[in-house]
């Protein structure tokens, strides 16, 4: 069937597994494992929630890193003089925090507008939020791998 | 316009459908006839879609509004090209493009193969048909582009395309990613025709290998391209944040150029001929699936839209084509043996077998930060998410050993390196990679990126050795300049040389990528008219606002002087527009000024207009080295383009041998 010049035709079902080459892939896979695993367990990972999930959980997930997502309370937005810190709402319809976020706001950002948070989460005051991003209205389609990250971190 | 598109679409599915069966039954019956019209069929398939591509483009171009597509991407006052940008603007449109771009390429390989693989050519057709055919169910079906608006609501003018979108990288950027993907089409077309009739010797992968670059290169450029747009207008600072629509088009890339390496493996030794056509599969499965991504909200991404309907159609189709390729690959594990076995771990076999494990890993990885939210909601009923650290700490150690890589490969020998000689190989670029580190440490004060910088040295270094050696020789032989001889190099053996140009734009972009990341300053200031702004040796003056009115909208725009240690460089401005229909989403346009190795960024954040005052807070970001990664993908361009240039012919090839054998002697 191969159409190669059968040289020297190796022995074996699988013969170019070379028994020094499979330690050297084995090494290779634990290396690129215990990566995988040592991001893992180092990189912050966010627990991703709604914000009635949050107010349900506040216990156990004050001082840790959230994502929430959630609306823009329509005419909670209170922009401040230049330079001062965004205050805002985010909400799921019934519950509701407040937000305070002073890193570059996103293009998309009004009322109603569905948005992600990431910060730390204190049960007992404001979302201190390091980034905020949009989600894109229904309106807007990116191309796929539109790359538009309408992100901002602080 | 609306009837002629939809219509086109109808008649190019049933035609589709048609040529599958021709194409099958003409290959298993053996019937010449019908083979050639499962060909045609592509042909006319392709003709269709093309017919309504440009019904399509020609209800933008009049603004016709009556088309749902068409009112919700457009307006009268939005200049032609982005009306016409419009087009692959939206999600039926982008369907369309991709059934577009996967037609015109099947015809033209078919075309070019249909003499030389004869054997191949009626699955391939019906590959191919049976793709356009999920394709065109979609558009005919679930999301035409074509629907209208009953006669009383039709709108006298369109919203408008986003904001985000109009700019020219988004010209450029979406086409040629979606083109990236759609291109997959034609390897797979073939792996599939090889793996059906079982002919899996060499003719396939000569067939492939070529048209595995293109697909690599198109999405390569789309990619870059994407970076470029997301620095350029959305304002923070970077190029590349690991985002799931990012990573989703990455995906196919790494495997892509996992493949290019490998192949040449199996042209040259006839090994790893199940973990090519794997590779090949995995490219248009990822292709698939990066496409569906964005389109179904499966992973919660910015791009991600509400709900569509398409969700459980391209996750059936993803299914199907899985079970049935890997069903395929199974069954013809006997015919792919390889013929040869690695003889030493010291050889070039083993090194692109290193390379292939990296890149493997490297888009596992990407994979399993990206779909990581869907598995930890199904394992622990909590969704987590993984950010941006996770992928720079596991995949930044794995591109740091690929450039190690990039540097050792090129020297290894095939079946057999001596070790000794590859160590005298490497004495040069190893020299290069050590002599760097002195001067950056002082410079620098960080190991991490001295290493990592170290290490593109040398791997650059390697490649430049090789370019010396091989001048070198052809000047003996010759008596050629040394410029010449590069260049004659590169013409002679556009497949060795131009590899190595595309090594030397990944060390660019490595350059690049090292020195934003690493060494990337940001702060905020808030100014009144005449104030500065002070970040890492730059000076920059605010010189006020400015407020205009243009035909698409309002433009508000912050102007600043540029000047470093004190000596005035350059002028930028830092605008915010306002769209007619956009109000509330004022789009910004950075304000960029490149001043030697740095770019000085500017992102206007929040401004007041009130009575006199004209105070601005400015997010000032010092990027270093990122216009390398624009250069570097200018050179990937080069190297991918001398790739894919025609071969020399025999006779001139033949005269060129004694040259490359001297080459390889020394080498």
């Amino acid at each position: 069937m191969s159409s190669g010049v059968m040289i020297n035709p190796a022995p074996g079902r699988m013969p170019w597994l070379n028994p020094k080459l499979v330690v050297a892939g084995v090494v290779i896979l634990i290396a690129v494992g215990f990566l995988v695993f040592q991001g893992m367990q180092s990189t912050t990972m966010a627990y991703f929630v709604t914000v009635g999930e949050l107010e349900q959980s506040s216990a156990s997930v004050d001082g840790r890193v959230v994502r929430v997502g959630g609306d823009v309370q329509p005419g909670s937005i209170v922009q401040g003089s230049v330079g001062q810190p965004l205050q805002f709402n985010v909400t799921d319809g019934v519950h509701s925090i407040p937000v305070s976020y002073s890193g570059s706001i996103p293009d998309i950002f009004a009322d109603n507008t569905q948005v992600v948070i990431e910060g730390t989460y204190h049960s007992n005051g404001t979302f201190q939020a390091d980034t905020l991003t949009t989600k894109c209205p229904s309106k807007f389609e990116a191309a796929p791998g539109g790359g538009a990250t309408q992100s901002a971190t602080s | 316009m609306a009837q002629l598109g939809s219509g086109a679409l109808i008649i190019a599915l049933a035609l589709a459908i048609y040529g599958i069966l021709a194409g099958v039954i003409g290959a298993r019956r053996n019937v010449p006839e019908l083979v050639d019209s499962a060909v045609r069929a592509v042909w006319g398939v392709t003709a269709l879609i093309l017919v309504a591509a440009a019904s399509l483009i020609t209800a933008f171009a009049t603004h016709d509004f009556r088309l749902v597509y068409v009112a919700g991407r457009s307006s009268v006052d939005m200049p032609l090209h982005y009306v016409l940008a419009a087009f692959y603007g939206g999600q039926e449109g982008s369907l369309l493009y991709w059934s577009m771009i996967a037609g015109l390429l099947s015809s033209l390989a078919l075309l070019l193969h249909r003499q030389r693989d004869r054997a191949l050519v009626p699955y391939m057709a019906a590959t191919v048909l049976s793709v356009e055919t999920f394709l065109l169910v979609i558009l005919t079906v679930v999301a035409s582009p074509f629907t209208l608006y009953p006669a009383a609501l039709t709108p006298t003018n369109g919203v408008g395309l986003n904001p985000l979108l109009r700019d020219p990288g988004m010209m450029a950027h979406p086409p040629f990613l979606l083109a990236g993907f759609a291109s997959f089409t034609v390897p797979f077309g073939f792996a599939m025709a090889a793996l059906i009739t079982g002919r899996l010797g060499s003719d396939w992968i000569r067939a492939i290998r070529r048209w595995a670059l293109v697909s690599w290169g198109i999405l390569g450029v789309g990619l870059l391209l994407g970076a470029w747009w997301a620095y350029h207008v959305l304002g923070w600072g970077g190029y590349w944040g690991w985002d799931p629509v990012e990573n989703v088009a990455l995906l196919p890339w790494l495997t892509a150029t996992a493949f290019i390496h490998s192949v040449i493996v199996q042209e040259r030794r006839g090994m790893l001929k199940v973990w090519n056509m794997s590779l090949v599969v995995a490219s248009f499965i990822l292709s698939v699936f990066g496409t569906f991504t964005v389109r179904s909200g499966l992973i919660s991404s910015v791009h991600s839209f509400a709900v569509s309907p398409l969700g459980p159609w391209f996750l059936g189709y993803l299914s199907l084509v899985i079970i049935v390729a890997v069903g395929l690959v199974v069954y013809r594990i006997p015919g792919l043996q390889s013929d040869r076995a690695i003889e030493s771990v010291v050889s070039r076999e083993s090194g692109f077998l290193v390379n292939n494990l990296l890149f493997t890993a490297l888009a596992f990885v990407t994979f399993w930060g990206t779909v990581f939210p869907l598995v930890s909601e199904l394992f622990r009923d909590t969704k987590l998410t993984v950010g941006p650290p996770f992928y720079d700490q596991v995949n930044g150690p794995i591109l740091l050993a690929l450039l190690v890589l990039m540097g050792i490969g090129p020297l290894l020998a095939w079946r057999k390196s001596s070790p000794r000689l590859l160590l005298k190989n490497l004495f040069w670029p190893v020299m290069a990679g050590l002599i760097v580190i002195p001067p950056l440490l002082y410079f620098l004060r960080a190991p991490i990126p001295v290493i990592a910088l170290a290490v593109t040295v040398f791997g650059l270094g390697t490649v430049v050795l090789e370019y010396v050696r091989g001048a070198r020789v052809r000047r003996r032989n010759t008596g050629e300049s040394y410029p010449r001889a590069v260049v004659m190099l590169v013409r002679k053996n556009g497949r060795r040389y131009g590899g190595y140009i595309v090594h030397i734009a990944m060390a660019l972009l490595a350059f690049g990528i090292i020195g934003s990341h690493f060494f990337q300053v940001e702060r905020q200031f808030t100014l009144n008219p005449g104030e500065t702004a002070t970040i890492r040796g730059y000076t920059l003056t605010y010189q006020g606002l400015e407020n205009r009115m243009t035909v698409e909208g309002q433009v508000i725009g912050a102007k600043l002087a540029v000047a470093k240690n004190g000596v005035h460089r350059g002028d930028l401005e830092s605008y915010r527009f306002f769209y007619r229909n956009y109000e509330n989403q004022p789009t910004a346009r950075m304000g960029i000024k490149s001043v030697g190795l740095d770019d000085v960024y500017v992102v206007l954040d929040q401004w007041d207009t009130t009575g006199n005052s004209q105070v601005v807070s400015l997010r000032i970001f010092i990027n270093p080295l990122v216009n390398w990664i624009w250069l570097g993908g200018v050179v990937y361009v080069i190297g991918m383009l001398t790739l894919l240039w025609p071969a020399p012919s025999p006779a001139r090839q033949r005269t060129a041998s004694p040259v490359r054998e001297a080459v390889l002697r020394e080498a």
